[in-house]
């Protein structure tokens, strides 16, 4: 009979931070407000810097201890704070109309997040304290993102989509490849800010032509 | 080297630093004709001048450069330098309409800089990263002409194509994952490293990782399905930008994917990485070929145009063998000049008609001949007329599939190219040939004169895929078989 897996205090804590980031993850189905949406994807970059120090403290790597601690200033605290200084305050309304509505999205949702551990199992791969399998809670974010994105009509909840799913696949990274060189972490990351500058820039010049941040009406190229 | 590799990089990046400074004068224009000029002289050095078909690192293993970098990189700099040129003619008043001008240079400078960067950094990481650049620059080239329609196009691109990169990122990760069994838990991806540690990779990770890859880069190369950001962009983006899109940055994607591509092959054998080409790249070419019939916008159209060729080069890789791959890479080059050709025709005849949709544009030929003669000669190039290079291009491709036995494949290759040679050229031969009337003051507008240097660019388009068409020179040709090797059959 096989020994039933160790599981430490370390394992339990990173196990505690999956389930809380997948259910932040999926909390953003919830809200209809765009300051809301913002602020829960500041919590779940907050699981994903905390998951990183965890791993960082438990290998004594320091490069991902300083990649976790980088990981919240930016992403729980420079993020979110530009988002919505710089564009929501321009525009007068801040709920954004669903496609799917908000019962429709969690089912959804959980039905895209079992398709994602369904999926992970058959990878032959083990993530750093994450529990098996590794890549279930990572690929289930990659997928939340992409479908708050397809089904959010307006700028800034495309632009928290994306920054969802591209948490997904920094846990992703973290859980997988631990070591992946402190340098390429780092500059992945540091990509990430141009980007955001960019994506608020966007957003800006819609929101000042449009005098709103919903891209209903962006639909004249077709075919 | 390193010296010309980073000769190649500091110069666009100077460029864009003189571009911020010396805004929209005309000095920020002719210092990134220069910097492209020499960074395409650079890249020409590098590729013929140091024997790029040994394969080699520079600078540690911060840059490799190998055959496949080699083919990617001319391809690359030519367009950037060409674009360069037309630019300047065409960001002059009563040309183009490009409203953010103040920041055309720098951003086109940083889009050159990305793209000449990715075919010859060695790191994974650092690939996608160069790759991911070219999405934040390009997408607010795509915006400058600054209507509704370009925002729409820009913001869907930026959305689609950061998405799909995230993807290929999950692609590297995963490839990274794969190597830590037998490279242990801290090493560096570069290419090099994984390529020798290839056949003791996990092979479910690797075929996973290459699945990422392909989805997320093919996203930014336009494969079908992914590729619904690029009809707005190519179409609606100033057309130099378009051109640099088309020739340039599809190729760079491209790249990216046949690096990955390579590791995978060796890892889990070569009929799994051909098999999901020939899925994507027969999907876009049947997809663009059919939409090329019901186009009535001309950029749109060259744009479906794009997706057919990369469908095109995509099946040449999946075909396999040396002659196929050999055709595709040759395509890379011949398609990268000839796109460029047919876009700055569009520029040039958009400026004059002030209009996108073919129905309203008549008579090219005799009110503006040159430009008509461009416009009709790059249709001619990019739909595989001999004698320019894209139709010896195609018909090595098919003559691989016919080599492999692969016949049905070779047969659906020569029925869309066909297909698609009917939707491009029967639009352009309306514009162009068809009789047209225009009112005295629109007749004031066409006969404007020729801008140099638009004609320059133009020129000097034509005449890469025409004499390529033709002759192939020996160190060219040489290369490109050495390309074959890196991804072709005979590993």
């Amino acid at each position: 009979m096989p020994a039933a897996p160790h599981y430490d205090f370390v394992h339990a804590v990173a196990a505690i931070i999956a389930i809380l980031a997948l259910l932040s993850g999926l909390s953003l189905l919830l809200v209809k407000q765009v300051h809301e949406q913002v602020r829960a994807y500041a919590v779940l970059s907050a699981f994903a810097a905390g998951y990183t120090l965890l791993v960082g403290i438990n290998r004594v790597d320091a490069a991902l201890i300083v990649l976790g601690v980088w990981t919240a200033l930016i992403k729980v605290i420079v993020i979110p704070i530009s988002i919505d200084r710089a564009v929501t305050r321009q525009v007068s309304e801040h709920e954004v109309p669903l496609v799917v509505q908000v019962p429709m999205s969690l089912l959804i949702g959980v039905t895209l997040t079992g398709l994602a551990y369904w999926s992970a199992s058959a990878l032959p791969i083990h993530g750093a304290l994450l529990p098996s399998p590794a890549l279930g809670m990572p690929l289930s974010l990659v997928l939340i993102g992409f479908f708050f994105m397809i089904t959010r009509q307006n700028v800034i909840s495309q632009i928290v989509g994306l920054l969802t799913l591209e948490n997904g696949v920094f846990i992703a990274t973290v859980a997988i490849a631990p070591g992946l060189p402190f340098a390429i972490g780092f500059l992945l990351l540091l990509d990430l800010l141009p980007a955001v500058v960019f994506y608020g820039v966007f957003a800006r010049l819609i929101a000042a032509r449009a005098k709103t941040t919903s891209i209903e009406d962006m639909s004249v190229l077709r075919g | 080297m390193a010296v010309w590799i980073l000769i190649m990089l500091a110069l666009p990046l100077a460029a864009a630093a003189a571009g911020v400074v010396a805004g929209d004068r005309p000095v920020s224009g002719w210092l990134s004709v220069a910097a492209a000029a020499g960074s395409f002289a650079a890249a020409l050095v590098l590729v013929f001048g140091f024997d790029a078909v040994r394969g080699r690192h520079a600078l540690g293993t911060a840059f490799y450069l190998d055959a496949l970098s080699g083919v990617f990189l001319i391809a690359v700099a030519f367009v950037y330098a060409v674009v360069a040129i037309y630019s300047v003619g065409y960001l002059l008043p009563g040309i183009g309409h490009v409203r953010l001008r103040r920041w055309y240079w720098p951003l086109l400078n940083l889009f050159g800089l990305a793209l000449l960067a990715t075919p010859v950094i060695a790191n994974l990481g650092v690939l996608w990263v160069s790759v991911e650049l070219t999405t934040v620059v390009s997408a607010l080239l795509v915006t400058s002409e600054g209507t509704d329609e370009s925002l729409e196009a820009g913001w869907k691109y930026i959305v689609i194509g950061s998405a799909g990169l995230a993807l290929g990122l999950l692609g590297i990760v995963l490839m990274y994952a794969a190597g830590i069994p037998s490279l242990g838990d801290h090493y560096t991806p570069t290419y090099t490293t994984l390529v020798h540690a290839a056949p003791h990779l996990n092979g479910s990770l690797v075929r996973t990782g290459f699945a990422f890859a392909l989805v997320g880069f093919g996203t930014k190369v336009g494969l079908v399905p992914m590729h619904a950001w690029l009809p707005d962009a190519h179409s609606e983006g100033p057309s130099p930008v378009s051109a640099m899109l088309s020739g340039a940055l599809l190729a760079a994607a491209l790249y990216a994917v046949l690096r990955i591509g390579a590791i995978a092959q060796r890892t889990v054998g070569p009929s799994y990485v051909h098999a999901l080409l020939l899925v994507f790249g027969g999907l876009s070419l049947l997809l663009a070929a059919f939409f090329a019939l019901r186009q009535s916008n001309y950029k749109r159209l060259l744009a479906y145009s794009s997706i057919e060729h990369m469908g095109i080069v995509s099946l040449g890789i999946g075909i396999g063998g040396p002659i196929a791959a050999y055709g595709a890479f040759f395509h890379v080059i011949v398609h990268a000049a000839g796109k460029t050709l047919a876009f700055f025709g569009a520029g040039d005849l958009l400026s004059r008609y002030e209009t996108r949709d073919a129905d309203e544009v008549r008579g090219v030929i005799r009110l503006a001949p040159f430009t008509g003669a461009m416009m009709l000669l790059g249709a001619l190039a990019i739909t595989g007329v001999p004698p320019f290079g894209i139709f010896r291009s195609e018909l090595l491709i098919v003559t691989g599939g016919f080599s492999q036995s692969k016949y049905a494949l070779a047969g659906l290759l020569v029925v869309f190219v066909n297909v698609a040679f009917v939707g491009v050229y029967q639009l352009f031969h309306r514009m162009v040939i068809s009789p047209g009337e225009a009112t005295a003051r629109d007749r004031a507008r066409l006969n404007r004169p020729e801008q140099p240097l638009m004609a320059v660019a133009m020129l000097a388009s034509l005449a890469v895929v025409l004499v390529l068409g033709v002759w192939i020179p020996s160190p060219l040709n040489r290369l490109l078989h050495a390309a074959a090797t890196v991804i072709g059959d005979s590993v």
